[in-house]
Parts: C-alpha cells; structure tokens; sequence
C-alpha cells in the first residue's frame, strides 16, 4: 500500500501494471471493482484503489452508501417479528429483512430458545448474502457451536455511524491502520462501557451509566461526522470528560 | 412498501431513561433548539432553513388571477406542503400521509389563517384582478421538528419575497417585468411562528422543544403553539396523546414566547444582512416605487 | 442575472439520504438524494434487476407531463448505467429538487403550473450522477450531458452551449446529448426543427463539452460562444472527477 493514492471513477481503466500478479495464488477483487470477462477489471465506485501484492488482492476503499451485505460480516440487527422457526431482522432501514433462525444461538432448543420481542437488537454474523435471496444470520459459530460474543442485545443504545468509521472500528487493528483511537481513549479516562460494532453502520454501547452512554455517542458521531484526525480525538474526548465530571 | 424505521427498544428505552436524567442525545438542554440556520437564495422569495439535520427549503412565487366569486376584494394566497421520498423513502408522491397533512394544516392556520399576508393588497381590480401568491413548501431531509422549520422557512421565503409592480391607469392594468421596475416587497403584518413541545414520559411530565426524529417517534404527545413577538397566539394545537396539565401548558407557552422572539430577531437580522448585500450601489431606495403604508 | 460560468458542486449535503448532491451550473441549481438499494414495492418489482426510480420535483407549482417526460429521459438513461443487475427486486431512488432556474427579467412569469425545458437537463443529469456516485451506488461508467441550442441569426445560425430562455425563446431547435465517460453517447434527445448536418455539428459540440480531453484536440476552436469564458475545468468529465477527488480524501482522511 506504498503507492500515491490512485482515484477510480466507475469505469474508469485500471493500467494493466497496477494489477498484482502472483505466482500461486488467485487474484482476489474486493468491493468497488467487478471483472468483465476474459480480462479486464473495472472499477464500479468512486473511491481509492488499493492493492494489496501479498494477499493478490485488489479493492476500492470507499466510503458511504447503503450496507450491502456480505458474508462473515458483523451486523448489528433489530428483530423484525418472529415467525415459525426464525427471526425477521432489519439490518438497515427499508430494505428486505434478513433471515436468523430461531436454533442458530448457543445452546439453543425448541425450548430454550431466546424469545426476542419485535424491536430488540442482535449481534448477529451474515451466513448468507445472495444477490437473489435475503441474507441470512447466526448468532452462534457454526464450527465451535459457541455464541462467541453474539447473541441478543440488551439495555444501552444504538449508534448510527458511517460505513467507513465502522470498518475502521472493526480493523484488527483499529489503532494503526483505521486512525481511530476514541473508544481506546474514552476508556484510558476511566469510563466503564462496552460495544459491539457492526458492519452495517450501527454500534451498540452499553454501560451502567447513561451519561457515560451518552458522551460515548457523542464522541462517535462527532469522529465520525468531523473526519477527525487522531490528534483531534483525543481533544475532543478531553472536552468530553471535562463536561462530565 | 418500504415502512418507517422504527426505533429500536434499546434505543426507546435509553431516549426515555436519558430524558428522565435531563439528557439528550446530542447533549442539548431540554429547551435548546439544535443550531438554526437561514439562508436566502440568489432568487427573490427562497429561503432554506436547517435546524440540525432537519433541512427545509420554501420558495413563494405569484401570478395574476380572478379573484374568488366569494371574495372579490381578497387576493389568493396557498401554501402547498408535499412531502417528497427525498425527506425519507417511506415517503410517497401523491399520497399524503398524517406528517404531511398535519404539516400543511398548521401552517395554514399559523400563516394564512393569522393575516400575516394582508391579502387585501393582492387585489388589483374588485373581481377581476388580483395577484395569487403561493408558496411551495420541501423537506429535503427530515430528522424531526419539520413542522417549526417549515413555519420559519415560509415567513421567511414570504417576508424575502418581491413582486413585480403594477400600476392602473385609465382603467388599463399594467404589470411591469423586474427589468422596467424593481419589484415591491408583500403587504406583511406580523411574523408568526411556530413553537412545537413534545412530551415524554407515563403522564407526559418531561416537555422538550426540537425533538429529533427518534425522539418523536417515541413521544406520548405534542403541542404546536404558533405566536408572534408581541405574544399574540394565533393557534394551539394539541392533536390526541396523553393529556397534560393545563399549568405545564401555559409554561410551555411562556417558554414558546422567548424562542419566537429568537426567531424573529434571526429572521430580522438576516434579512437587513441580505438587503444589504444585494443592494451593493445603495441605490435601492431610489429604485423602489413602493409607498410606505 | 448572476450566473456562475464554472459549474459548483457539493457532495453528501442530506444527512439523512444514502447519498446527496448539490449542483449549480447556468443559473440552475439542484439537489438531488438517492436512496438505495432499498426494498422495491410490488408494482415496481421487477426479478432480475434494480428497478430506478427518478422524480423531478419543481421548486414552484406542481409538476405536469413536462416533468413526467423528462424524468422518463432520465430514468431510461441512468438504468443504461447503473449495474441494475447487482440487486434484482429492489429500487433505487433518485429524488431530483431544483431550487432555482435562471430568471428571465423581460418577461412576467405567468404560470404556477411549472413547465421545464430541455436546457434544465445537464444539471438534473450531473446531479443525478454526483449524488450517484455519493451514495456509492455501482455504476459501468460515469456520464455527462449537455445541451445546444441552434439559434438562427441574421443570415447563419449558431450554436448555444447552455442556452438563456432569450435565447431558448429564439432557437430553432433544443438537443440534449448525454456522453459516458468512454465518449459513448448514451442519450439524444432533440426539440425542433433541423437538418442532419446541423445535427452533426451539434454532436461534435457537445462531444466538446462533455468529454474534451478524452476525444481528439482536432476542433478545439468550435462554434462555441465567444462569451463562454473557460475559467472551469476543461469538461464536465473533469470537473466531476475533480469534485469526487476532494469528497475520497475527505472521507479516506485515515489512510
């Protein structure tokens, strides 16, 4: 990722060395770029062009739009109503609601199944994203049947971010490669919370306190909508503390 | 169709224990509007109002017509409210849902039932000329409190608003175009606007001014109070929800009276700054036909 | 009249749409939101492709069969360029507002009941496109579109860019070219009499405003008008993707 950020509009023609070659592995497109067979490779978003040459992948990084979703992703949903044997879960408002089975929790039987009530929220990973059928979602690891940190959600509140500072939260390591540090920061101050980020562009934070709720929503809006530097983060959570104490 | 999002439980039950705790989201007071903003168009008569996220845009415009049989002496003056899918898909043209008729019932009320328009000094000839003035309402991006951004953005789009010259002579009315004289400003008579409360709470006991679109869709009840600066209340409206005390009511339209004397002091400055800038040669005076009233 | 000659755009203005755009050129400003993809309603389904929803709304009066007429223009082109294909059963709406229409001071403006013309269309057309592109909807090209005006004089005729109604009022004929950014053309819609070479001469035209440096340099000094002073950007390709450079670094501030 060494190169001078190269723009691409929907398009646009990618030059022909840009394209990683490797010798084993496959090329891989990511989101924003769609092949036309035999060989050409055309972006369909306005937006970066990364390359990655170790992994042979390419993708556009982009930010903005509706959550499309796709599978493995983290998305944080509201229970639509409950049907025979699932869920129907809206990931993001007036779109087609997505499918979770009542059995894919940890643990769950016909009997023990958790009851959601119509509006409740759920961290939930895509199994199923089709361009011709709705998605479908688990809250259990299909391989280790453990819920790993899925499942309902319950009490705090609901954030609406941009697509963007949700991936960027949900980097491996958020710190050095999203250039977003306010929940680390938020909490080096002493504030008790925990969250869930889903890909969709919601994160969940849930506290004891409601003030602390409410600052941690302000300081992720204000990131997200001020495109805040990291430098800036950390004033902005200073400002922050100092309202509250 | 698509539906209206609805909030999550989570996020009813957080707004509501917040508000208990004197908290909003954005970190507002309970009777702080979100920061308002008025700009005026290039075009005589545009004006856009945003109020946080809420963005309403409101442009007046006028023709010559018949009068109505019923009134002769009256000029026409409608305002039309249409809520477009650009404020929020759930939206649909040409079919008016309960915000939308609510909102052009109240600014009906507000604006043209008050006289704020003297729409006497529409007519041209008794019965047979008068000037229609209509003024075209849109929300462009809906998060809560259209109802008092849309009020402001009509008075203002009304009060910016010039309308070309016309002189009767020998029985012959002439309408002159911008080109041979400078259009006159409406025949105006108070600036009314629009305070809206909305209550949260078992017995509506937490009142809240500019709520957002979360906060209203979990609101018990509302109240619009519509006055202008000198505390003359043109109307009340409080459609249905949980009944609330009579005293909680006239405080909330104690309270209404200060935000309505913000609003008119804004919309006064604004409009002295926009004179001033459209009239760079400081020749207007010389340029306007009108008599003062 | 103020008219600004460079065109002026602003990215992402609505908040609350999936993406929005705010685009003023030759006295015409619109705002446009789009939405989408988002659940389509059952009339509109459609099984193998994103049905496109386009609605031009008038800033005064109600909209007639004008708008109907230019918004299945619209509708017809856009859906050439986006991947319709990509989301089967759901709609894209794009909402287009116009906020102001350059004024023409000799003449009484007499009608509530709002009527466009074809000189509207670039900026419905670049709009629809920049809040396009906002919303990240996927898309085989960008595109651009202008329109020329054959307006007879003493003894020729000449060609308009970006037609004044005076001017309007006095053309022959009214052509609306839309180009993608390959240089394909991908819409022709035509007002009025004229001859095939008139035609041709316009297409060359409007081929200049719309994708100049990806075409030839050979007619650079066309018929354009002489007051068209180029302060902007050398064509309407350039300047969306000089607006689009800003909006990428400002939302990939991280990288």
């Amino acid at each position: 990722m060494a190169t001078a950020p190269l723009l691409v509009l929907p398009g646009d023609t990618i030059d022909p060395s840009l394209i990683p070659t490797h010798r084993k592995q496959p090329l891989r497109l990511g989101p924003g770029l769609r092949h036309i067979p035999p060989s050409e490779i055309v972006p369909t978003v306005a937006g970066q062009l990364v390359v990655d040459p170790k992994k042979n992948s390419m993708w556009v990084e982009y930010n903005g739009g509706r959550y499309i979703p796709s599978t493995h992703d983290l998305v944080i949903g509201q229970v639509h109503r409950s049907a025979a044997d699932l869920y129907y879960v809206n990931l993001s408002p007036y779109t087609a609601n997505a499918a979770l089975p009542h059995l894919a929790f940890e643990g769950a039987t016909k009997k023990t199944r958790p009851q959601l009530l119509p509006g409740a929220l759920i961290y939930a990973r895509v199994t199923l994203a089709n361009r011709h059928m709705d998605p479908e979602l688990e809250c259990v690891s299909s391989t280790t049947g453990k819920a790993e940190g899925l499942g309902p959600l319950t009490g705090g509140m609901a954030f609406d971010v941009s697509l963007g500072l949700a991936r960027r939260l949900l980097m491996a390591r958020n710190r050095e490669e999203g250039r977003v540090e306010v929940l680390e920061l938020l909490g080096a101050e002493g504030l008790a919370f925990e969250t869930a980020v889903g890909r969709n562009g919601r994160v969940w934070v849930g506290s004891e306190s409601t003030k602390t709720i409410v600052l941690v929503g302000r300081a992720l809006k204000e990131t997200d909508e001020g495109d805040l530097t990291v430098e800036q983060q950390r004033k902005l959570v200073k400002r922050l503390v100092k309202q509250l104490r | 169709m698509p539906r209206e999002a609805e909030p999550s439980l989570n996020e009813k039950q957080f707004i509501l224990q917040a508000l208990q705790e004197n908290l909003r989201l954005d970190g507002r007071q309970l009777d702080q509007y979100r920061p308002l903003e008025l700009t005026f168009g290039d075009e005589y008569g545009v004006a856009q109002v945003s109020l946080g996220k809420t963005k309403v845009f409101a442009k007046a415009s006028a023709e010559v017509t018949v009068p109505y049989t019923d009134r002769p002496l009256d000029g026409v003056f409608t305002i039309m409210t249409e809520l477009s899918p650009m404020a929020s898909p759930a939206f649909e043209v040409n079919r008016p849902n309960e915000t939308e008729v609510l909102l052009s019932r109240l600014l009906e009320k507000t604006v043209r039932r008050s006289g704020a328009l003297d729409t006497e000094s529409l007519c041209l000839v008794a019965g047979q000329k008068c000037w229609s003035v209509r003024v075209d309402v849109h929300v462009l991006s809906h998060d809560g409190n259209v109802i008092d951004a849309s009020c402001l953005a009509v008075v203002a789009a009304l009060r910016h608003f010039r309308k070309s010259d016309t002189s009767m002579e020998g029985g012959v009315l002439t309408v002159y175009t911008p080109a041979e004289r400078e259009p006159v400003p409406l025949g105006w008579l108070h600036s009314p606007f629009c305070v809206t409360w909305s209550f949260f709470g078992d017995e509506g006991e937490t009142a809240v001014l500019d709520a957002t679109r979360a906060e209203e869709q979990i609101r018990v009840g509302s109240c619009t109070i519509s006055l202008n600066r000198h505390g003359e209340i043109c109307q009340i409206a409080k459609l249905g929800g949980t009944p609330v005390e009579a005293v909680a009511l006239l405080q909330c339209t104690s309270l209404a009276l200060t935000k309505v004397k913000e609003f008119s002091t804004v919309l006064d400055r604004k409009l002295a700054e926009d004179s001033k800038r459209r009239d760079k040669s400081g020749r207007a005076a010389e340029l306007t036909a009108e008599n003062d009233r | 009249m103020t008219v600004t000659a460079a065109p002026q755009a602003a990215l992402s203005v609505l908040p609350r749409a999936d993406g929005s755009a705010k685009y003023s050129h030759a006295g015409y400003t619109v705002t446009a939101s789009v939405n989408g993809p988002i659940e389509a309603q059952r009339r509109d389904e459609h099984a193998y492709e994103a049905h496109v929803d386009v609605i031009v709304r008038p800033a005064a009066g109600v909209g007639g069969t004008r708008e109907r007429h230019l918004e299945s223009i619209l509708q017809s082109s856009l859906t050439q360029i986006i991947l319709v294909k990509n989301f089967p059963r759901s709609l894209i709406q794009i909402v287009l507002q116009i906020e102001a229409t350059p004024e023409n001071d000799y003449v009484n403006t007499k009608l509530v009941q709002a009527s466009l013309n074809f000189s509207i269309m670039p900026a419905l057309f670049q709009t629809a496109i920049l809040a396009l592109l906002s919303a990240a909807v996927p898309m085989r090209a960008t595109a651009t579109a202008s329109v020329v005006a054959v307006v007879p004089e003493t003894k020729s005729k000449k060609l308009v860019v970006d037609p004044s109604p005076r001017e309007l009022e006095a053309a022959q004929s009214v052509h609306v070219l839309a180009f993608t950014s390959q240089g394909e053309l991908l819409l022709a819609e035509s007002e009025g009499d004229f001859t095939v070479e008139e035609w041709d001469e316009v297409y060359e035209t409007a081929e200049d405003v719309c994708c100049k440096s990806e075409t030839s340099k050979s007619d650079v000094d066309m018929m354009l008008d002489d007051d068209d002073d180029d302060a902007g950007p050398a064509d309407m390709h350039q300047f969306i993707r000089s607006t689009l450079e800003d909006k990428v670094a400002a939302d990939l501030h991280w990288k």
